[in-house]
């Protein structure tokens, strides 16, 4: 291949060397070259080393870090003859002195050398700008400068930045076009979605990972990592036809490298804490003003009511003034003074039944339950590599240990891998090769749906930290857990022995193992033939214990222990065939086919083909850890499930072709049929068409400078999606389920008989979903090479969306709907990515990357007289509705536009039920005078209109400074959690928030925080939801500042070291966000049901030391 | 994997993968298919979709909203009742929508029966087929009949009607020709003795008879109950009779009694608590601790006239002309004790006043021994005593010794009972003799059937006895039958049928739909929300039933949105 070399300037780097110390010397160059990346317009030269002259020109081509590059090509320049490197990178040429060689390699800048009396000429390629990187598309790769699609590439370094349990994480603002939403749990999976929304469930992007295709890579680790590429239109992605409407995200991992070599080390540490930061928490009543605050709900209680005031909580006294008792619960006393307790029965009492006796004092310094239930959480992961090979071969051994603990108690991953990748030659033209990677896997206390996305949805132990009074102390005075066994708290539990017992013993892991074997065929020039044969194999076992404990008000009556297990297994089979080939020098052809066949897979909603046995129990004899089994707990109950996964057989091609790389084509089209669809509907065929123009290219480009690249991209197509879907969707089944179609027939009151329903409406007419995209784009490097543009504007149109429509009542629901393609959706937006190079001085160079995504979601139709769907809901307040015409997972309720001022004023609005002075006025949203449900209105939305993430990099000599943003508008979030906290009625007597200092008074008017504090519940007060919950989600944050420094001079005068740097981070460690809860960064756990926050685990400062070291 | 290097000629073949863990119709067409579908159907007796509304013995439905008790607890617990209770109920209600699904699914279970049978006519010898018939239809009769009770106009089919025609039909009858044909198919071949577990002969005669008796067809209501109340026997064969103690129907170690004529079996070990009475397991007393049952979550609070109704005169009767919210008369409670009058409550006085003796079975009173519990300590056993007065349920409470062996541990509370809930028991059944003898037959047999059931109450050896050993009465009971006197005329007979079967079954869900199909709900519930509401005054606080529309539950909202509004029709007035 030609590659203008003209647009970029190459300056030396370092001279020649003698030959003994070529082999370090060039070690140490990738090294030096590779700090100067962040700097390119220090560009550099190859190094080459001219021995003798000869006519018959050979010699290595490798990268900087001396890895071969295979497939290399060498041209004498200004004639076709040319030659590829083999696998070793080792190539040879018959030339003559002056020609000029042009050596090049996707993703290298070339580099030119004129023959002069050496034979051997080894050539360091050095990796190219970002025009030149290289895109994995999983079955095959291009350079970012040949493709017609919108791609996006992350590096490892990049990744690697972000601590954080699951790689996926790490590619938060990191990609234009691609949100990420996690939330603080260790080994959380997060809600990661490339342009938009496709549909209405599964929106989960493919993974690939080494050609392998999975739905998640939490078993990843992110120092295995080699490569990190997004395909985000049709063009790029529906090479994976039916499972590419959501975006495809394809990880390598890292290989070794051919030559006879050292093996190298690399040891990579990353160690710290999270700080849970308490005092970011929001504010709760003291016991002092939690009382009064009491006493006041019962004033405007009574006065609401036209009654006399009656203070009736029963431990703040009888009075206007409340005053405490010395024992909030004395053994089943409640609000005594020590002058009405007999201590010593108590104590004696206790004796006899410590489990039921507590004696509980009021802590009337407050407790900060958030800060109880939460603790400086360290974290550490350790990475180490070796990468080696010879003449035949290559490998790759990585090694981590990755151990997080979550800020709050009893809650931490800890994650082993080992990976092994390895390639060796049999023959000048077979080689085979395999990766291989294994995991172990152990989160324990984790919570919320969809592995941990859905906590903010939940009524979790943060949440629980908000509810519970500040005058309950954490232990009585027995040294028990005290709870709201005393009176008047309500139905509090303490979090504090939730987690420390109900989690602290709890165990669980995974083993998994991921990877692919493959031969690699290369009969003749420019033909390729590749088999991979790649598997996933999990198992799992989790132990829960749960413990009696009678101290809640609600208590918990029985020890409970279950233990669940099970395992799943897929494999993937992959033939490809590549042929390419130039002609007369400027035609290029890419020729591409492939099948695939797919047995047993998960999909985000369906897992992988396998079975799970769970079963529990409760009181066993004996509680000792080593005793308690499922054959030692009374009522035991075992339940085993088989799961199917899903099959694919997939065939594909691809056409590229260039000519003289200036016009680029591209067509690829897959056909794939799945097991999901019944066999009227089973193949879908998923075409896409690509044309890019560079136009840098042209002669009349030639007497510019202002651009050095300019190339516009133009790309339509069609790519599927049947994530949506239950493997069983075609079949009308009859299942039996222990608690809803078992019944005791006998008339016996133990065990019951065995009965079936209907569980499942079969469609077997279901089909794909189709997204077409189109995308346009430009591409272009500007100012000396200084900045890079990558601009796309694109849309998504989903059709034939797969969606379950709800069945009417009178069929009878209990069943399973089955999907249909009904619904419509559509996406459209701007990716925009800018990258500014540049240098204050030789020694000091930056460089800021901006990330732009802008998006708009539209759901355009359900099915046939349905418009909306409601989704979840939480203590009678269901905010969620998705509604034609408006974003997924809308807010929908009654508009509050401020607070009845008076009764006069209640009688002069529209009639609202449970209307009175103080509680929320609606809108009359239809203007029937009445607010009734038809009022309700759209509120806001979730989904943000503009993300974006911002790296700035600063170099000075040996110091380095990376600082990371990232930002979200144009967003809402449902804050429910208001509901606990800033209503008194809700829950009366849980813990309330310092709302109910601006509660409603006549003074405050439409300025007060919160509704009048009193009692009521109703639809005008805490019954329903209302924009009063709604706050807007924007938020920035600084996600990582780091300071790192590299040893260069101990480097240099090393025979060993080649990598010694020490860095400290901080991450997460401001945000700026208007919204009042602990995160602005709200999840869920489904598309439909998400940015609703109940109680979500914040994303915390955390602090960390990096060391890495390259031996 | 014929289909891997090549060749794609097999790959359908690859891509059949057949469900798992689940039958298809050749499977289910079978005798034991078809057993196993009744039981399914069986099972959506006691709800399918874990939702309380569910619950075959309707507490809020029919028991709160008739004005026997209110939620209890507090108001931010459960709160999508709160509004109901107050008969401001939300056609959005997703606990009604729930209550809709829920007897749907029963009626789709049990078509689904039906037409398996009649698709695989040679599964089942004739005996079965009958039989299996004839259940199936007396559980579909059952929920059409808590839809119709429920919802007033309701869209009726039956198996023969294809899914995609269903969702067609318009809610613009009533199901009473649907119930009747299905409880007479029911009677005709069902036998009188079977498994204790299911229904027989006499359930379908009985519940014909409370059938005609809602339509006010009084005179064929007597053929009816005259028939059970001379024949009947349970399932397991027990001629119909009233227990003894009172208190015994109640008791899980007493289930399939001779009172029982058609109840909803309960049990526990069977993996999940939703067999266990999961509908009723909010309602016992809060924060007991092992001293009392359950310990969750308060809900289900008798209301304070409730507990007045079972004031007696010196002569024994009630106090007909509804004079037992008179200061003079209510029952004394704490709630008055230390509320109202400021009163410390560890000074509480017990009501001295004649009671009927079934106020203590009922009703969870402070003082009062709750069963074998402590004495029940007032309100340190009431989640919100403000909010929602002073008492507990009694009713399908367990027993301090059933503690794991009638009840199933395996959940978050401890309140999930293996007593079974009574559909129709046999006091019932006089009373609704009693009722139809009124408006179209004999006032004598009305006066007879009456006094069978306060006989029965009027047994002292089973009132409910202090718990210091002493063998007294824990109040002073005072319970006699009515005379032909004060059954002279038809009025004064109607009245005191009327007020036994509030005393009688209160609590067991009965009473909203009696008041409805009485005509008086509107009247008794504006009197019941003025009393109540002086005292629960966060609760009831302004809240009124209005004619003409809190009759009827809406149809759900949700139903509506999917079958559309030119099919389901709304109830007046929502």
């Amino acid at each position: 291949m030609i590659l203008k070399s003209d647009y970029h300037s190459l300056k030396s780097c370092a001279g020649k060397i003698n030959k003994s110390s070529v082999k370090f010397f060039s070690l140490l160059m990738g090294l030096v070259c590779s700090f100067a990346l962040a700097a390119p317009t220090t560009s550099l030269e190859t190094v080459t080393t001219i021995e003798a002259f000869q006519n018959d020109v050979r010699g290595t081509i490798t990268d900087a870090d001396g890895i071969p590059l295979p497939g290399a090509n060498v041209l004498i320049k200004g004639t076709s003859t040319g030659v590829a490197a083999d696998f070793d990178g080792n190539y040879a040429i018959q030339a003559s002195a002056g020609d000029v060689l042009v050596f090049s390699y996707t993703g290298y800048n070339s580099f030119e050398v004129t023959v002069a009396d050496s034979t051997i000429i080894n050539v360091v390629l050095e990796e190219g700008l970002a025009l030149d990187e290289v895109i994995v598309t999983g079955y095959t790769t291009e350079s970012k400068r040949e493709t017609t699609a919108a791609v996006s590439i992350v590096s490892a370094e990049e990744l690697a930045a972000i601590p954080s349990g699951n790689v996926e994480q790490q590619l938060a603002g990191r990609v234009a076009g691609v949100t990420v939403i996690t939330n603080g749990q260790p080994g959380t999976q997060s809600q990661v979605r490339v342009r938009g929304y496709g549909g209405f469930g599964g929106n989960e992007p493919l993974y690939v990972v080494d050609g392998v295709p999975t739905q998640s890579v939490a078993f990843l680790s992110p120092d295995d990592i080699a490569t990190t590429t997004v395909l985000k239109d049709a063009a790029a992605a529906s090479i994976y036809g039916a499972r590419a409407a959501n975006g495809v995200i394809v990880y390598t991992t890292k290989q070794g490298s051919r030559g006879d070599r050292k093996t190298r080390i690399s040891i990579d540490i990353n160690s710290g804490v999270s700080d849970p930061n308490v005092a970011g928490s929001p504010k709760m009543l003291n016991p002092q003003d939690m009382a009064d605050y009491t006493n006041l709900a019962y004033e405007n209680n009574a006065a609401a009511n036209g009654t006399p005031v009656q203070y009736t909580h029963p431990q703040y006294g009888s009075n206007a003034i409340p005053t405490f008792p010395d024992y909030l619960h004395a053994d089943g006393q409640n609000g005594v003074n020590a002058d009405q307790v007999d201590l010593a029965q108590i104590q004696a009492n206790y004796e006899a039944d410590p489990e039921n006796v507590f004696l509980i004092r009021p802590n009337l310094a407050g407790t900060n339950w958030y800060r109880e239930i939460t603790r400086i959480a360290p974290q550490t992961r350790i990475g180490l590599g070796f990468d080696g090979g010879n003449e035949n071969g290559r490998f790759y051994i990585g090694l981590s240990l990755q151990s997080i603990s979550g800020i709050l108690l009893a809650n931490e991953q800890n994650r082993y891998t080992a990976r092994f990748n390895s390639e060796f030659d049999l023959a000048s033209w077979l080689s085979i090769g395999e990766n291989l990677q294994v995991t172990y896997n152990s989160v324990v206390g984790q919570s919320g749906g969809n592995g941990g996305q859905g906590i903010s949805n939940d009524e979790s132990e943060v949440l629980s930290a908000y509810r519970m009074p500040t005058i309950i102390p954490v232990f009585d005075d027995f040294g028990s857990y005290a709870s709201t066994r005393a009176a008047g708290f309500n139905n509090p539990r303490t979090p504090v022995r939730r987690l420390a017992q109900d989690r602290g013993d709890d165990k669980n892991f995974s083993v998994s193992a991921f990877g692919n074997l493959y031969a690699l065929i290369k009969p003749f020039e420019g033909f390729v033939f590749k088999s991979s044969i790649g598997g996933s194999y999990f198992n799992f076992n989790s132990l829960d214990y749960n413990y009696r404990y009678l101290g809640d008000s609600e208590p918990q009556a029985s020890y409970t222990f279950a233990e669940n297990s099970g395992y799943g297994f897929s494999w993937t089979f992959t033939n490809t065939i590549t042929y390419e080939k130039l002609f007369a020098n400027k035609h290029k052809l890419k020729l591409f086919a492939g099948i695939e066949a797919i047995e047993g897979t998960n999909t985000p909603t369906t897992p992988s083909k396998g079975r799970i046995i769970n079963g529990s129990g409760i009181n066993p004899f004996s509680t000792d850890l080593d005793f308690v089994t499922l054959s030692a707990v009374q009522s035991p109950v075992v339940q085993s499930f088989i799961n199917t996964g899903v099959n694919f057989s997939s065939l594909f091609g691809q056409v590229n072709y260039n000519y003289d790389e200036r016009y680029y084509v591209s067509a690829v089209v897959r056909r794939d049929g799945s097991s999901v669809f019944g066999e009227n509907n089973r193949y879908g065929t998923f075409p896409a068409f690509s044309g890019a123009w560079r136009i840098i290219g042209e002669s009349f480009m030639d007497n510019q400078n202002f651009f050095q690249d300019l190339k516009v991209r133009v790309g339509w197509g069609q790519m599927g999606n049947s994530n949506n879907v239950a493997p069983a969707n075609q079949f009308s089944l009859a299942a039996s389920a222990l608690d809803n179609t078992f019944y005791p027939i006998q008339g016996q009151s133990s065990g019951a008989d065995e009965g079936f329903a209907t569980s499942r409406i079969g469609n077997p007419d279901a089909k794909w979903e189709t997204s077409t995209t189109f995308n346009i784009g430009f591409d272009a490097t500007i100012i000396d090479n200084h900045l890079d543009i990558e601009f796309d504007w694109w849309q998504k149109d989903t059709e034939d969306l797969l969606f379950v429509v709800p069945l009417a009542g009178v069929t009878g629901n209990f069943a399973s709907a089955p999907s249909r393609n009904v619904g419509k959706m559509e996406n459209r937006g701007i990716d925009l990515r800018v990258v500014y190079k540049g240098n204050f001085s030789e020694d000091f160079t930056f460089e800021f990357a901006i990330n732009n995504t802008f998006l708009k979601n539209e759901v355009i139709e359900f099915a046939p007289g349905i418009d909306f769907l409601d989704v979840g809901g939480q203590r009678g307040i269901n905010p969620t509705r998705n509604q034609v015409g408006k974003p997924l997972s809308s807010f929908f309720g009654y508009d509050v536009i401020g607070y009845f001022e008076s009764d006069a004023d209640v009688a002069s609005s529209p009639s609202q039920d449970g209307a009175g002075t103080g509680r929320f006025k609606y809108r009359d949203v239809d203007g029937d005078g009445a607010i009734t449900p038809d009022d309700r209105t759209y509120i806001g939305d979730p989904v943000a209109n503009y993300s974006g993430g911002a790296t700035i990099d600063l170099k000075y000599k040996d110091i380095r400074m990376e600082m990371f943003w990232n930002w979200s508008t144009g967003l809402e979030i449902f804050n429910q959690s208001k509901w606990f906290r800033d209503f008194f009625g809700t829950f009366e007597g849980s813990a309330k928030g310092v709302a109910a200092f601006k509660s409603w008074t006549p003074e405050l008017g439409n300025s007060a925080a919160a509704p009048i504090w009193e009692s009521a519940s109703n639809i005008s007060t805490s019954g329903a939801a209302n924009s009063w919950y709604v706050e807007d989600g924007s938020y920035a944050r600084l996600q990582r500042l780091a300071f790192i420094y590299s040893f260069s001079d101990l480097i240099k005068n090393s025979n060993t070291l080649s990598k010694f740097e020490v860095g400290i981070s901080t991450n997460n460690i401001w945000t700026i966000s208007g919204y009042s809860g602990l995160d602005p960064v709200v999840g869920g756990d489904a598309d439909v049901n998400f940015g609703v926050d109940v109680g979500n685990y914040p994303v915390t400062p955390s602090y960390l030391i990096n060391v890495n070291i390259g031996l | 994997m014929c289909a891997l290097v090549l060749g794609i000629s097999c790959s359908d073949e690859f891509l059949e993968v057949p469900p798992a863990g689940s039958l298809g119709d050749a499977q289910l067409g079978t005798a034991d298919g078809i057993e196993a579908l009744l039981i399914g159907t069986y099972a959506a007796l006691n709800g399918v979709f874990g939702n309380r509304f569910e619950g075959p013995n309707h507490w809020i439905t029919g028991s709160i909203m008739g004005g026997e008790a209110n939620k209890g607890t507090d108001a931010g617990d459960y709160s999508t009742i709160n509004p109901i209770q107050r008969y401001e109920t939300d056609p959005t209600s997703g606990d009604l929508n729930n209550l809709w699904r829920g007897r749907y699914e029963g009626i789709a279970r049990a078509n689904r029966v039906l037409a398996t049978i009649a698709a695989n006519p040679d599964a089942l010898i004739a005996a079965d087929a009958a039989r299996i018939s004839g259940e199936a239809r007396m559980l579909r009769g059952h929920f059409y009949f808590d839809l119709q009770k429920h919802f007033g106009s309701i869209p009726v089919f039956d198996e023969t009607v294809p899914a995609e025609e269903i969702i067609l039909i318009p809610n613009s009858g009533n199901a009473w020709a649907q119930i009747e044909a299905d409880f007479q198919y029911a009677y005709d071949n069902l036998p009188a003795v079977t498994d204790a577990g299911r229904v027989n002969k006499w359930a379908a005669a009985a519940y014909m008879g409370k059938a005609k008796l809602f339509q006010g067809k009084f005179s064929e209501a007597i053929t009816w109950f005259d028939d059970v109340i001379a024949n009947g026997v349970t399932s397991n064969g027990l001629a119909y009779a009233l227990l003894d103690d009172y208190s015994q129907i109640y008791n899980a170690e007493n289930d399939n009694h001779a009172e029982s004529v058609m109840d909803v079996e309960s049990a526990n070990n069977t993996g999940s608590v939703q067999n266990a009475n999961a509908f009723d397991d909010l309602n016992y007393p809060y924060n007991t601790g092992p001293d009392g049952p359950g310990n969750c979550c308060g809900f289900f609070q008798p209301s304070i006239s409730l507990a007045n109704a079972f004031r007696t005169q010196a002569n024994g009767l009630p106090l007909l002309d509804e004079s037992y919210n008179d200061p003079a008369n209510a029952v004394d409670n704490n709630f008055f004790w230390v509320v109202v009058d400021g009163n410390d409550e560890s000074t509480f006085v017990e009501d001295s006043g004649p009671l009927d003796p079934r106020i203590d079975h009922s009703i969870g009173r402070i003082g009062i021994p709750y069963l074998d519990w402590i004495d029940f300590p007032g309100s340190a056993w009431i989640r919100s005593f403000p909010y929602a007065g002073p008492y507990s349920p009694k009713k399908y409470i367990y027993y301090k010794t059933q503690e794991n062996t009638f009840t199933d541990g395996s959940s978050w509370t401890r309140g999930y009972a293996t007593m079974n809930y009574t559909i129709i028991r046999y006091a019932d059944v006089l009373l609704m003799a009693a009722e139809a003898e009124i408006e179209a037959g004999s006032l004598a047999k009305a006066l007879d059937y009456v006094n069978q059931v306060r006989r029965r109450a009027a047994l002292s050896e089973h009132w409910v006895k202090k718990s210091d050993g002493s063998g007294d009465n824990a109040a002073n009971y005072n319970i006699s039958e009515y005379t032909a006197a004060d059954f002279a005329s038809q009025d004064a007979a109607r009245t005191a049928v009327r007020f036994e079967r509030k005393l009688e079954l209160s609590g067991e869900g009965h009473r909203f739909f009696d008041l409805v199909r009485w005509g008086i709900a509107a009247e008794t519930l504006n009197t019941y929300l003025a009393y109540e509401g002086q005292f629960l005054v966060t609760k009831f606080g302004g809240a009124s039933f209005t004619a003409g529309k809190s009759e009827l539950y809406p149809i759900p909202q949700a139903q509506i949105d999917i079958q559309g509004s030119d099919v389901l029709s709304q109830n007046p007035g929502y």
